[in-house]
């Protein structure tokens, strides 16, 4: 379509359409208008504005019924003409705003006209069209009184439109219409912005809509949540818009008392307000009625953007009608407070971020009345928080704390103005404490239990995260919603940081004190305004705050600790104990009683009822135990607060923590263990395990101070275990110093206690084993003697293969000579040997003249054995065994140092002979693995005392019990005398092996272990009895070769050469020979 | 507050870790405002340790005396100065200013015993120091730091007192002349004054040599240990005449180390019997009998802020706070 650039060419063709126009009044000569428009440029059409205009209006003016199609089609034809060019003459305005509005007017009804809602529609947006279309000034001169009843028509007909229509098009057509017409749109087509005194005069204008528009708003803000939440968005902004242009605090401080003589017409002139003081009074407290209400109904909307919009009214008007609108202040800043927790993190970002302009601005700390009304605010919530706290249900808690939280927020470090009010600290703490009390009738919490003792060696988790971000799961009494546990933290958080730390602390170690129900609150509490002090996760809203100083936080935590590591906090009953730990409970009360009962009455009236009782209850228990949990998380938060500086702590604290940590119930020793992770963080240990050998000496010293009074402190040894499980080699003078401790404790307690020190002598040696790998191994040697022999071995095959009698000649010379030279008779050849011995000698000799001083660990492993010496005898078989586990770790740590080893070896022989013969089967099977290890090292000390002591016993028990297991079936196996069989069977191998016996003595263990070689015996029992021979081979192949053939001979013999005799062996052919399968495969291993 | 148990008290903490039998200890405040108290160690193996008392952890290691035990540790009070004494014969003087821990100087010794060392300070700089001299009696008085040697204390040839076993110097408020107070190995103490190198009195309070003597200069009261099982306690009357007031009989001989405690309240005494011994220094009441080491106690010094260090044979140190235990 051709573009009419020019007015003429426009002219020419826009006149027949409006003479046609003009002459007959159709939508379709409307409608072709408005098509040929569309191709006249805007500068011309500009020109002919007025000429176009001139058939449209006169079209509306026409009086008589008009068809609604007809005034739909001209407002809309209007409106694009409109839109295309701008109003510049007044008059013109004011007419076109006249005629608009009237065609939504039905002069029978006060109402607006019941027309189709297009046809609103179209009035709507002409009328937005044509107030954007003002030219320059003439839009201010527009809003002069005498139009105020003009403009009042159309704002009340708009307020309709948005209030009652069905349609959202038009609810929301006529919101935005609205705000047009007020001068409030926020689009950028308005050329200026307007003067002071041109905003006063607008006020006082529109002042007069006030009551209309907000009631008529507020309805519909209050309306069904289900009219869609943009219209309540539009409408609330609308509303702020207008309240905070109306009652700004700008233009009301400019108002003059009297009323300017006003130069309008009476008529119009009632219609004005003068926004004087009483005024501006009056109205703010009607306002205010309103806002609640809006605040009331929006705060809970269910869609965020409007509650997005509310945080914007807030700030809207809390900045500008800051002195009009003070009664309302109140209202809306819990608004405000209220929604920082929202749901929606754009809502909380929101709010945040006013939150922080406003303490930024000092609005309100700036602002006495405001601070004076948050504090209130704060003052009258916490009176109520005590029966809020105990009536609501979680949703409101949760409200009621983030409101809590706001405030305090808020009002940052102001909030000591309440706190330093007794009264309101008193409320404000016994609604914590009462909302946070746990549930402590689940069963499950004692019965968890932790049974491996090792796990120590977790790894901590190496994320940046919190470390408690995995908290223990808690159950309280009043509350299952975990985000009231969340607001409850950071509740105390933010009093931390904010509050007077010192003042605080105090309040709630007095309540920690005071009663054994507010303490697990209490410690919680003091837990988080630890951590808030330091103020490591708290947003802070006033720069200029001073924090509590490092120093301060340090002396404080200290303080709080040795409270929670005391005697009667830490040491709580947390199970019924076995029997011997009540008989030393028993023991135990009559001193404590006497100290607490002089220096500590608080103290004294909640703990000894724990130690009192014979046997606690299990809410009691659990009490007890969900203390310590908390009181360990203190430990890992406040390590977490102080960092570095809590290394200085470590000394006192890590010693508690680490006992915890061996605690036999479940969430305890995980409660400790995490704390522990938190103190590797926050002191830059990479594990456990380099928290507790880098803080050894701090340990140490608590375990050396505290096996001083074992009865108090039954658990040292474990601790000892732990650590000594953690160390290594470098911490040797550290753990010989405790343990002369602990074997001076041991000495004065052996009969009552043995079981957990052997335990720790037991970890000890284990660790001495670990450190101190012996490296001249004793094996070496053996082995390489073995090898020797294997290869004579091989040689002599070779030459039974040859069969030449020569070669039988020289066998048996070269086997004499030998022969000789095993039995000591030396001769030259073998120099090398004794060549070898000299050096060994001279080792030997320095050894006694000039006494070295022996090395830490074998002076340690020497002490320990002495003690297991006397051990070895105890009542207890369960001691002995352990004693007997110990004993053959001393003597693998000794196994280098003879002089040490041979003399207790010597002592201990007796018991263990003991232990071997007449003793528990379980003993027995331990003694006899202690056997072997000695047998092992010292060989020759042991030989003639093993031949004349024990050998018969073992051959004669083998003998006798053969026939017992060669019956039964297979149950036998689960029995402790097959144990014991098989355990004689695989040890004696190596024993004969290691100990060198003589012939008659292997000819002893042969005899008694041929018999199980039956097939009769049990599967296991014949393998070990293969092995018995397997070393025996070793030993001597010759003699054992005959005596297997003598059970059972497998193949006729041929001699080598036929000068020899014929061979006939014992053992029987028959494929019945029960030891036939065994003596085969032995054989077979025999080269 | 943790509750002590009846039986006996336990030391604050022990500070382990110097593996050798502890000789000597002597603890530092440390100037006002700057750093942490630090308690110095010698021991037998010939290190000096100092020891944090913030972290209970050895700072720094001293080593210059040849492997030869150190018996005697005294800070000068001009500021970071530390004197140790080693059976290596030398007095080595430590310059600890801002974490060094260089010998500066040091004196060498002629005698070789367990005698002790005593500092006197005369002067914003000067200090007279004595120690055992090289005749088997004598005692030799030094201007230090020029080490310009006063004089030499010999005993009368008479007197046949043995050995010097304990020194210590000191002062009178109302006069400058340095006095000295010297136990020697007879059992005898004598009161030597140095500018008239004559001895003014001298008194047989033990029939052992005397190992160790303090003295109380404000009420001119002494009190000394020796190898028996007494503790004597003597005066010094204004024609500086000692005395024996009174001896206290112990369960246990042998005192190795007796110390007046800064604010001359009490007295502790270190003993062969491994306990520690506090008395009421005015009546010589006993207190308190302070049973943890596991062998003989070499040595026990005080802090300003009456922290009682012993150390001892078995290789510990224990500290105590008295205030709060006895």
């Amino acid at each position: 379509m051709a573009v009419f650039d020019t007015p003429e060419e426009a002219f020419g063709v826009l006149r027949p359409v409006c003479v046609q126009l003009t002459k007959a009044q159709t939508v379709e000569n409307v409608e072709h208008l408005q098509t040929q428009l569309q191709s006249v440029s805007d500068s011309a059409l500009q020109e002919l504005q007025q000429y176009i205009l001139f058939p449209l209006r006169f079209t509306l003016k026409t009086p008589g019924p008009k068809r609604e199609r007809l005034i739909q089609s001209v407002v809309e034809c209007l409106t694009f003409v409109l839109s295309s060019t701008c109003v510049k003459e007044q008059e013109l305005l004011q007419e076109l705003f006249s005629e608009l509005s009237a065609c939504l007017y039905s002069p029978k009804s006060q109402k607006p006209a019941a027309v189709s809602e297009e046809l609103k529609l179209a009035v709507i947006r002409g009328l937005s069209t044509l107030m954007h279309s003002a030219y320059g000034d003439i839009i201010v001169t527009f809003y002069e009184p005498s139009i105020l009843p003009r403009l009042g028509f159309a704002v009340s007909l708009l307020l309709g439109l948005a209030e009652q229509e069905k349609s959202k098009q038009i609810k929301t057509a006529a919101l935005k219409c609205l705000q047009v017409l007020l001068l409030q749109c926020d689009c950028q087509d308005h050329p200026r912005s307007l003067d002071e005194l041109e905003q006063k005069q607008l006020g006082d204008l529109f002042a007069s809509f006030l009551p209309g528009i907000s009631t008529a708003l507020t309805r519909i803000i209050t309306g069904d949540f289900k009219q869609g939440h943009s219209i309540v968005v539009s409408s609330l902004n609308v509303f702020y818009k207008t309240v905070s242009f109306i009652m700004a605090d700008e233009q009301l401080k400019r108002i003059s008392k009297v009323q300017a003589e006003s130069t309008v017409e009476h008529r119009v002139a009632k219609l004005m307000v003068h926004r004087e003081a009483d005024w501006v009074k009056s109205t703010g407290g009607k306002l205010t009625i309103l806002i609640k209400k809006i605040i009331e109904c929006v705060s809970v909307h269910p869609h965020w953007k409007v509650r997005l919009e509310l945080i914007e009214l807030v700030e809207t008007l809390l900045l500008k009608c800051s002195q009009s609108l003070v009664e309302s202040a109140g209202p809306l800043l819990k608004a405000l407070v209220g929604l920082v927790n929202d749901e929606s993190p754009e809502v909380q970002a929101q709010c945040n971020q006013v939150l922080r302009h406003f303490a930024g601005q000092k609005v309100v700390v700036g602002n006495r009345a405001f601070a004076d009304i948050l504090s209130e605010n704060l003052h009258s919530l916490a009176t109520s928080l005590p029966r809020l706290m105990n009536s609501q249900d979680d949703q409101g808690k949760v409200s009621s704390l983030s409101l809590l939280l706001g405030y305090l927020k808020l009002l940052g470090p102001k909030v000591n103005f309440v706190l330093n009010s007794v009264v309101h600290l008193q409320r404000l703490s016994k609604a914590l404490v009462q909302v946070l009390e746990l549930d402590v009738t689940d069963i499950k919490i004692v019965e968890e239990r932790r049974w491996n003792t090792d796990h120590l060696s977790a790894s901590p988790k190496t994320s940046a995260m919190r470390p408690w971000s995995q908290v223990q799961r808690r159950y309280f009494r009043f509350f299952t919603d975990e985000r009231v546990f969340l607001l409850l933290q950071q509740v105390c958080q933010l009093l931390g940081f904010y509050g007077n730390l010192y003042l605080l602390v105090d309040h709630f170690m007095g309540l920690y004190h005071e009663s054994v129900f507010y303490r697990k609150q209490a410690a919680m509490i003091l837990n988080e305004l630890v951590i808030g002090a330091a103020g490591l996760d708290v947003e802070d809203l006033h720069e200029k705050h001073i924090k509590t100083s490092p120093e301060e936080l340090r002396e404080i935590v200290t303080s709080i600790l040795e409270e929670y590591t005391s005697q009667e906090n830490w040491y709580l009953v947390t199970c019924i104990k076995t029997e011997e730990m009540r008989e030393e409970l028993t023991l135990k009360q009559p001193g404590f009683q006497a100290i607490t009962s002089g220096a500590h009455n608080t103290c004294q009236a909640t703990s000894l009822p724990a130690f009192s009782k014979p046997s606690p209850t299990i809410c009691s228990m659990n009490s007890n135990i969900w203390q310590i949990c908390i009181q360990l998380e203190g430990v890992g938060h406040f390590a977490y607060s102080l960092g570095e500086d809590f290394r200085l702590l470590l000394m006192s604290v890590l010693y508690p923590v680490l006992e915890k940590a061996g605690d036999r119930t479940l969430l305890i020793s995980q409660a400790a263990t995490n704390s522990m992770m938190d103190i590797c963080h926050a002191c830059g240990y990479d594990s456990l395990q380099h928290l507790i050998n880098q803080n050894s000496d701090y340990l140490v010293n608590g375990i050396s101070l505290n096996l001083r009074h074992l009865s108090l402190h039954p658990h040292t040894p474990k601790v000892l275990e732990v650590m000594l499980r953690n160390s290594d080699a470098s911490l040797l003078p550290l753990v010989a110093d405790v343990v002369q401790d602990v074997l001076a404790t041991l000495d004065q307690f052996y009969d009552k206690r043995a079981s957990s020190f052997i335990s720790v002598l037991h970890a000890l040696l284990v660790a001495l084993a670990q450190w101190f790998p012996d490296t001249n191994h004793v094996g070496q040697p053996q082995e390489h003697t073995a090898e020797k022999e294997e290869s004579h071995l091989n040689q002599r095959i070779l030459e039974n293969n040859a069969t030449t009698a020569e070669d039988i000649e020289y066998f048996l010379l070269s086997y004499l000579k030998e022969k000789d030279v095993a039995d000591g008779n030396v001769s030259d050849f073998y120099n090398e040997e004794e060549q070898s011995k000299p050096p060994e000698v001279d080792e030997k000799d320095t050894g006694p003249d000039v006494e070295p001083p022996l090395p830490v660990q074998i002076q340690i492993a020497t002490d320990v054995m002495e003690r297991c010496i006397h051990l070895l005898s105890d009542k207890s078989l369960k001691i002995r065994l352990k004693v007997l586990d110990v004993l053959d770790l001393c003597v693998f740590v000794l196994q280098s140092h003879k002089n040490q080893l041979l003399p207790l070896a010597h002592r201990a022989w007796p018991s263990i002979v003991q232990r071997l013969t007449n003793d528990d089967p379980l003993a027995v099977l331990r003694a006899f693995q202690v056997l072997r290890t000695l047998g092992g090292k010292c060989g020759d000390f042991l030989r003639s005392r093993f031949c004349k002591d024990v050998l018969p016993k073992l051959t004669g028990s083998l003998v006798t019990q053969a026939p017992v297991s060669a019956r039964t079936g297979q149950v036998y196996s689960h029995t402790l005398a097959f144990k014991l069989q098989l355990a004689v069977l695989q040890g004696l191998g190596p024993l004969c092996e290691k100990l060198d016996l003589g012939e008659g003595d292997l000819n002893k263990v042969a005899d008694a272990c041929l018999i199980y070689l039956s097939a009769k015996q049990p599967m296991k029992l014949q393998e070990a009895a293969r092995s018995v021979f397997l070393h025996l081979m070793k030993v001597d192949p010759d003699s054992t070769w005959f005596l297997l053939n003598e059970l059972y001979c497998p193949e006729q013999l041929t001699p080598p050469h036929p000068s020899l005799h014929q061979v006939q062996l014992r053992g029987a052919m028959g494929q019945q020979n029960p030891y036939k399968a065994n003596v085969l495969c032995l054989l077979q291993e025999l080269p | 507050m943790a509750a002590p148990p009846p039986p006996s008290p336990d030391p604050q903490f022990v500070l382990r870790g110097t593996q050798s039998a502890v000789h000597a200890l002597h603890f530092h405040s440390g100037a006002q405002g700057q750093g942490c108290p630090l308690l110095f160690s010698g021991s037998q193996n010939g290190l000096v340790h100092i020891w944090s008392l913030q972290t209970r952890r050895v700072l720094t290691t001293l080593d210059n005396h040849g492997g030869q035990c150190v018996t005697w540790l005294q800070t000068l009070p001009q500021g970071h100065q530390l004197l140790s004494q080693g059976q290596d014969l030398r007095l080595c003087l430590w310059d600890l200013t801002e974490g060094r821990n260089a010998v500066v100087d040091f004196v060498h010794l002629e005698s070789m015993g367990f005698c002790r060392g005593s500092t006197l300070a005369m002067g914003q700089q000067r200090w007279t120091l004595a120690v055992p001299g090289k005749g088997t009696d004598e005692v030799q008085i030094l201007e230090m730091p020029s080490k310009t040697s006063v004089c030499t204390l010999k005993p009368e040839a008479d007197a046949k007192p043995g050995m010097p076993m304990c020194l210590e110097l000191w002062q009178a408020d109302s006069s400058s002349r340095p006095l000295l107070l010297v136990g020697y190995e007879d059992g005898s103490v004598a009161l030597w004054d140095i500018s008239q190198r004559k001895v003014c009195s001298r008194v047989a309070c033990h029939t052992e040599p005397v190992m160790s003597l303090d003295f109380d200069s404000q009420k001119t009261r002494g009190v000394s240990g020796s190898a028996e099982k007494a503790l004597a306690v003597w005066s010094l009357d204004e024609q500086q005449a000692l005395q024996v007031c009174r001896t206290h009989e112990i369960t246990n001989p042998g005192i190795a180390d007796v110390k007046i405690r800064p604010d001359h309240r009490i007295l502790a005494t270190a003993g062969w019997d491994h306990r520690i011994r506090v008395f009421h220094w005015r009546t010589m009441k006993p207190l308190a009998v302070l049973a943890f080491h596991s062998a003989a106690i070499h040595c026990v010094a005080f802090a300003n802020d009456g922290l009682l260090a012993a150390g001892s044979k078995d290789q510990r140190i224990s500290v105590w706070s008295l205030y709060t235990q006895t």
